[in-house]
């Protein structure tokens, strides 16, 4: 293969099919890619109390994520110091210290060796096996915004607040709706015969699949709105690492009643106005947009919509956040959780669920049609003909390469928007994808 | 868990509840789901837990506060007039599906209900490259005896598996 060719046609919006189910090109994501992103991992309020702790992968490596007996997050590589057994086995639960069942080795909470048994029979003490100041590796870099805890397996990752950049701005619509914080629910997690960079592209823009794919949503009236052509007047942006999808609210709303619409009560509308920023209240009261899905690059995507969630026709907003976590070139588990405003009423939280989970997650009646979509182009993408296709991937783009229209003026977010459909945020993650699997390991 | 004892096998209430799963099974693989939704009681809770991984003694092994199904009758029914639109991809063409069920047994509940327990295996093929899936569930459901015969008030699904290795579930289980 020829990776100069690929990201030569990537770069031009000419996708080679094989990208989406080749070992080599897999290859070179999990080590110039995954080997050096932020990616996240979980949420601090899955690990509220000391002791709490969750376990996660980056690809093949396993994380405890744990929050240590002082209430700091740590994320600890999940292997033994001595013969490399996990030392923990759960993906949940609540602990002092973990205990490697091989040898006995015991680690605290924030990683530090604190029992080895038969230290000074078998080692000789100190002097053969210093114990102290051994732990856990920790994840080369971690950092955390909003509460959501993102490690680097490249120990000089950048800052992850800089590596954000203008990403964090439509970050805080989903993630800091209030002082309170949201709070996440789950995971749900299941597999799919799908690569996993389909999904992540697809949430980062893909507003033209919308009123097909998802058209049985629209057909049994899950939606107010009745056509799901709608999502054409909606805007793409593009903004630091991140892109994503919005809809356009009816006109003349102002901020709480733009909020009202889309099914949020008046206290929590009342958090939101404390909690963002006027440019950020802007982009609903003046704009007129209001955010659905997003990806942050790698693969971290979120999305938030508003269903009804009952036969009077309530409707009700919910989010979600998730994460494509690549098993190989073939395969993906999916990792979706439900998030809520921490400081939501308890009312809302109920019907916010249930919004989720009829719209989202496994069991989801988009996310349904979406991966059989999915797996489908992973299967085509196999073989000998895929290796000749480069799939058309240039919509908003002139035969010059030039966007056929303007970045919508009234578009008050940073970055670059457009209004209606275009391909312009997905080639924006193909590109990183790019400069990722071009670069020198 | 107290001790409990399932109604011996000849009682015509437990091979009333057997008989009542097995047809719904075959309605279930014939997706006739309208046929389905009509042996669900109007205030039907059906909720599939997540479930996870769990040191021994850690005293729980679902997900708190999450679930991949916890519908009501708006939700289920939605989900079947969805199946019936032109537009559900995802079974269009159909998975070929088989709900084995097996370890039956029927607890009273006091007045006209049963707690019926059972073991569910479904196999589901879909197209004719992938392989075939499988999800083993142990289920626990309340079925209340109406003037029209036994209906479904409660489904409770207990799937083996903490990472579903299913696409979705666009099939009921």
């Amino acid at each position: 293969m020829n990776v100069a060719s690929v990201v030569a046609d990537v770069r031009g919006g000419m996708i080679p099919a094989h990208i989406y189910n080749d070992p080599e090109i897999f290859e070179l994501e999990r080590d110039r890619l995954f080997a050096r992103s932020w990616v996240f991992l979980a949420h601090e309020s899955e690990i509220p109390e000391p002791g709490d702790y969750v376990v996660r992968r980056v690809l093949a490596d396993s994380f405890i994520v744990a929050r240590d007996e002082s209430g700091v997050v740590r994320v600890m590589f999940n292997m033994c110091l001595h013969r490399g057994m996990q030392v923990c086995r759960a993906e949940m639960g609540n602990a002092s210290h973990f205990r490697c069942p091989y040898h006995a080795w015991t680690y605290r909470n924030d990683g530090t060796l604190t029992g080895l048994p038969f230290h000074a029979e078998a080692y000789g003490g100190e002097d053969g096996f210093p114990r102290l100041d051994q732990a856990l590796l920790p994840a080369p870099s971690m950092d955390i915004h909003n509460g959501l805890i993102f490690i680097s397996l490249d120990p000089g990752a950048p800052p992850l607040r800089d590596y954000l950049g203008d990403f964090a701005f439509y970050l805080d619509f989903y993630t800091r709706q209030s002082a309170a914080g949201i709070e996440l629910r789950g995971p749900q997690r299941w597999r799919i015969k799908a690569n996993w960079k389909i999904g992540a592209e697809n949430f980062a823009g893909d507003s033209y699949h919308t009123p097909y794919t998802h058209a049985s949503v629209v057909d049994i009236g899950l939606f107010r709105e009745p056509k799901a052509s709608k999502r054409k007047e909606g805007a793409l942006y593009v903004a630091g690492p991140g892109a994503g999808t919005t809809y356009k609210l009816p006109p003349g709303g102002d901020f709480a009643g733009q909020l009202r619409y889309v099914g949020y009560p008046d206290a929590m509308i009342l958090a939101m106005e404390r909690s963002w920023s006027a440019a950020q209240r802007a982009l609903i009261q003046d704009s007129g947009f209001m955010v659905s899905a997003a990806t942050l690059f790698p693969n971290l995507s979120l999305v938030h919509n508003w269903p009804q969630v009952d036969a009077s026709g309530t409707v009700v907003p919910f989010i979600s956040l998730r994460l494509w976590q690549p098993v190989s070139e073939r395969e993906t588990e999916v990792l979706s959780w439900f998030a809520v405003d921490a400081g939501a009423p308890e009312e809302f939280k109920r019907n916010s669920y249930k919004a989720y989970l009829m719209c989202f997650g496994s069991s989801g009646m988009f996310e349904q049609d979406d991966v059989e979509n999915w797996v489908s182009i992973t299967e085509m993408a196999a073989g000998t003909m895929a290796r000749r296709l480069r799939l058309n991937s240039r919509m908003g783009l002139s035969s010059e390469g030039k966007p056929i229209k303007a970045p919508h003026a009234a578009f008050s977010g940073p970055g670059v928007a457009y209004q209606g459909f275009g391909e312009f945020n997905q080639r924006h993650w193909l590109s990183q994808w790019a400069d990722r699997v071009d670069a020198a390991p | 868990m107290t001790a409990r004892k399932p109604l011996p096998y000849t009682d015509p209430a437990h091979q009333a509840a057997h008989q009542f799963l097995v047809e719904e099974a075959a309605l279930l693989d014939a997706a006739d789901y309208a046929g389905w939704l009509d042996l669900l009681c109007e205030d039907i809770r059906y909720v599939m837990p997540v479930r996870v991984t769990t040191a021994r003694g850690a005293g729980f092994d679902t997900m708190p506060g999450m679930s991949h199904f916890d519908e009501d009758m708006y939700a289920l029914r939605k989900r079947v007039q969805r199946l019936a639109t032109d537009h559900a991809w995802t079974e269009d063409p159909p998975s070929r599906t088989r709900h084995f069920i097996t370890n039956i047994r029927t607890f009273p509940n006091g007045g006209a209900e049963f707690l019926v327990e059972s073991a569910l295996l479904l196999f589901r093929s879909r197209g004719d490259t992938r392989e075939a899936d499988l999800v083993s569930a142990g289920r626990t459901d309340l079925l209340r005896e109406t003037g029209a015969g036994l209906r479904l008030a409660r489904r409770e699904i207990h799937v083996d598996e903490s990472v579903l290795r299913t696409q979705n579930l666009a099939v009921f289980l």
